[in-house]
């Protein structure tokens, strides 16, 4: 097996070197990468949305709609482990956490307090010394929270004028959760941001993409064809209205990656049972 | 808006933006997901018949939709013809009818559950349905990705294996998209588009069929979807995953993602590529088409050696996986047209004896092939439906079963592969076996009476035993019945519907 695995890897290495021989140059201005759809996006995006990123105006307008899917795939990707790992009877499907928690011990063994040893007690009484709150580490992150929150916010709103994004600073305000929960420990950060708001957010974050596409529909344009939104945002022409719509669709994206990332870590830190993270 | 313009979107929509509802539903009161989810995937499917209606009537039988309004190379843009149509109104219609049945099994399985079982449900069913309608190259990896992420999670919502299957699942799913997306990528490089229909006028255009790059791109592309069909000899993932998978996860997913898979191939050769291209320089046509008797094989006499209904069912998968690569790699028309009628065929098949191997377990709680004793007189209802479905599966007219292997056998003479045709013809004798041993049992032996509770062991069965006819509820009877009468339509009208898919097989332009 180990032979026919090693072969196949050697056989698609080979193929992968074959086929780079055969590519353009790198960075060359005349390769089909570089001189077909890229041309026209860089020379034309300002007229077409009005937005200097063009990155963005690819990524939020000329395939939005791969935008909209790659979000509702962090989506399914919060729903698939929380369906997974979320206990709702209290028995959780992983077994083997559960068997790693027992430490290699059978059921009967743990029952009876056998096959406990030193080792045992050294960890437990590390764990027992890791959960104790930390003053230094909690004031840390009381002063760097809302920096951080901030930043975030400035990377979702100027996504399209400069590098950022939905996805970035949803990335960004996940982390500060996670930080939070990290050090004031998860059931805190659970009484704040509780899981069924979090939930609710990351469904809100797609149907905002996804609204701000029906909405066009329902102008009479196609999906996502956001320059009928003109007649909706006050004093803007048909381009500025790719633009703004481009902003509240990045927000949607903001929303459902914060959360869906909040819950994935809420879930496999806690082993699906949402009370002691790590 | 004009809605027929509209209803390839709305097709997308509705279970897409239904995911969503169900979702937020799910969090209030559990009980509303199941009409919700029945209620959205039913106005895909009528969103579905009106687009097939709008391709038969369109001049040319091909309607485009773009996203956001943008021209097709800069933009993203659907793009239904004679091939996906079809295919596209199949996808629906399956995840309707799961989605009715769907009521009892999804309650006792994934108890508490509901609301994220049924989210994932219609984002797999836009992820396929999404496969299906793409004409983007990038778009279709990106539903490929949506529909692979919820059958794992759905997958492993089952008990006991589940998640270990699972998990191979995930891990040969994901080298599988990994190599379509460095396939659509070497593409990139060398045309500098994503859109398929451009790309084939490029490659076209720039000669670039005899580059090396281009060459490798398409094996990756084609080594990606084999994997995610369970190509032999790539199949090792496939029965675990769809055995210990809830019932109502194996009756969507081995419908449907084996069978877009194998779209996806046929769009990739023959749209994309030529059949000049695919079979001169490709891999060796007929070295695939052996590839694809050695499935057949592999498929028909594992699934024989099982005693576990689904397990054989999921090997058949298998099987019928080779007849459809097979058909497409003869390099003929006939065999295309029948592995394009196989897609749509196959798709009803196997949803049908998935349907019907649920609703015996509902009542049996079992998947041994002992459970099945005497069943005609317990359930002959589900019985009768099954029969149909093994009918068909045997190739026995008028189900459609028949029509479309009579393509197949006939694209086989015609390329002088007699291989294929023996290894078809065995598949199907293995097939009569399979099912006649199932059938006979059940209409012949007595029903099996319920071992003593709390006895374990292979053949345990602890059902409770009632007198008389003992049938499912109708929320399964229906969609079951419907999928059977719809092989039957099927096979009573191969005629109109070979013709429509005979216009894409004549546009790919075979010697």
């Amino acid at each position: 097996m180990k032979t026919i695995g090693l072969l196949s890897v050697l056989f698609t290495g080979i193929l992968l070197m074959i086929a780079v021989v055969d590519f353009p140059d790198w960075g060359d201005p005349h390769s089909p990468a570089n001189s077909y759809l890229s041309t026209h996006y860089i020379e034309d995006v300002e007229e077409e949305t009005a937005v200097p990123n063009m990155v963005t105006a690819v990524l939020a307008d000329y395939r939005a709609f791969d935008t909209m899917l790659e979000t509702s795939v962090v989506f399914v990707a919060g729903i698939a482990i929380f369906a997974i790992l979320r206990s709702i009877d209290g028995t959780s499907l992983a077994g083997t956490t559960r068997r790693l928690q027992r430490r290699g011990r059978s059921k009967k063994e743990k029952r009876k307090g056998q096959g406990r040893n030193r080792r045992d007690e050294m960890v437990a009484a590390a764990e027992r010394e890791a959960a104790k709150p930390d003053l230094i580490v909690q004031t840390t992150v009381r002063l760097l929270m809302p920096t951080i929150q901030l930043f975030a916010l400035y990377v979702i709103a100027h996504g399209h004028h400069s590098p950022g994004g939905g996805f970035q600073g949803g990335v960004i305000l996940a982390a500060g959760l996670i930080l939070v929960a990290m050090s004031f420990g998860l059931e805190n950060t659970l009484a704040q941001v509780p899981e069924k708001l979090s939930l609710q957010l990351g469904n809100l974050g797609v149907l905002i993409f996804a609204g701000t596409g029906v909405l066009c529909l329902l102008l009479g344009a196609n999906f996502l064809d956001y320059h009928v939104l003109a007649a909706i945002y006050p004093a803007t022409d048909e381009i500025m209205a790719r633009s703004h719509s481009m902003l509240v669709v990045e927000i949607g994206v903001g929303f459902t990656v914060m959360s869906m990332l909040y819950l994935i870590y809420a879930n496999l830190s806690s082993h699906g049972d949402l009370k002691k993270g790590l | 808006m004009d809605i027929v313009q509209q209803a390839p979107i709305l097709m997308i929509l509705c279970p897409f933006l239904g995911a969503f509802a169900v979702s937020l539903a799910g969090l209030i009161q559990r009980r509303w997901c199941y009409p919700l989810t029945v209620l959205f995937t039913a106005g895909s499917a009528y969103a579905g018949l009106g687009t097939l209606i709008q391709v038969l009537r369109t001049e040319g039988g091909v309607i485009r939709y773009r996203m956001g309004g943008w021209e097709p190379p800069f933009g993203i843009e659907f793009r239904l013809d004679a091939l996906n149509a079809a295919i596209a109104l199949m996808v629906v219609v399956v995840a309707l009818l799961v989605a009715i049945y769907s009521r009892q099994t999804v309650a006792s399985e994934t108890a508490g559950k509901e609301g994220h079982f049924y989210t994932l449900f219609l984002l797999l069913t836009v992820g396929v349905l999404g496969i299906s309608m793409t004409g983007d190259a990038f778009n279709l990896y990106v539903f490929l990705e949506i529909s692979s992420l919820s059958s794992y999670a759905l997958i492993a919502m089952g008990r006991g294996r589940a998640a270990f299957s699972c998990f191979n699942y995930i891990i040969m799913g994901t080298i599988g998209a990994s190599f379509y997306l460095l396939g659509v990528g070497y593409l990139y490089i060398k045309t500098g588009s994503l859109n398929m229909t451009d790309i084939a006028r490029i490659l076209q255009e720039h000669g670039l069929y005899s580059s090396n790059s281009v060459r490798i791109g398409f094996l990756f592309i084609l080594i990606g979807v084999w994997i995610k069909m369970a190509f032999v000899p790539l199949h090792r993932w496939l029965p675990n995953a769809y055995t210990f998978a809830p019932s109502t996860t194996s009756c969507l997913v081995a419908p449907l993602m084996t069978k877009v898979s194998i779209y996806v191939m046929i769009r990739i050769m023959f749209s994309v590529f030529n059949p000049e291209f695919v079979f001169g320089v490709g891999p060796r046509s007929d070295l695939v088409v052996w590839l694809a008797v050695i499935a057949m094989m592999v498929g028909s006499f594992y699934a024989l050696a099982k005693n576990k209904l689904k397990m054989m069912l999921a090997y058949l998968v298998i099987a019928e996986v080779g007849y459809m690569v097979g058909g497409a790699w003869l390099a003929n028309a006939t065999g295309l047209t029948g592995a394009i009628f196989h897609i749509l065929a196959d798709g009803l098949m196997t949803l049908a004896l998935f349907l019907a191997a649920g609703a015996i377990y509902y009542k049996r709680k079992s998947y041994n092939i002992v459970a099945t004793k005497g069943l005609f007189g317990k359930m002959p209802f589900t019985m009768g439906a099954f029969a149909i479905a093994a009918l068909s599966m045997i190739g026995i007219p008028p189900t459609c079963g028949f029509f479309s292997k009579w393509y197949l056998i006939s694209g086989g003479i015609e390329a002088g592969h007699w291989g294929f045709v023996v290894g078809l013809l065995t598949s199907s004798m293995v097939n009569a076996v399979l099912f006649f041993r199932i059938l006979e049992r059940a209409y012949f032996e007595k029903p099996e009476l319920p071992y003593e509770p709390g006895r374990q062991g292979k053949n345990a069965l602890n059902f409770v035993e009632r007198k008389g006819v003992d049938e499912a509820p109708l929320t399964m009877l229906a969609p079951l019945w419907a999928a059977s009468l719809g092989l039957v339509l099927l096979g009573v009208y191969s005629g109109v519907v070979i013709d429509f898919i005979s216009r894409y097989v004549n546009s790919v332009g075979f010697q």
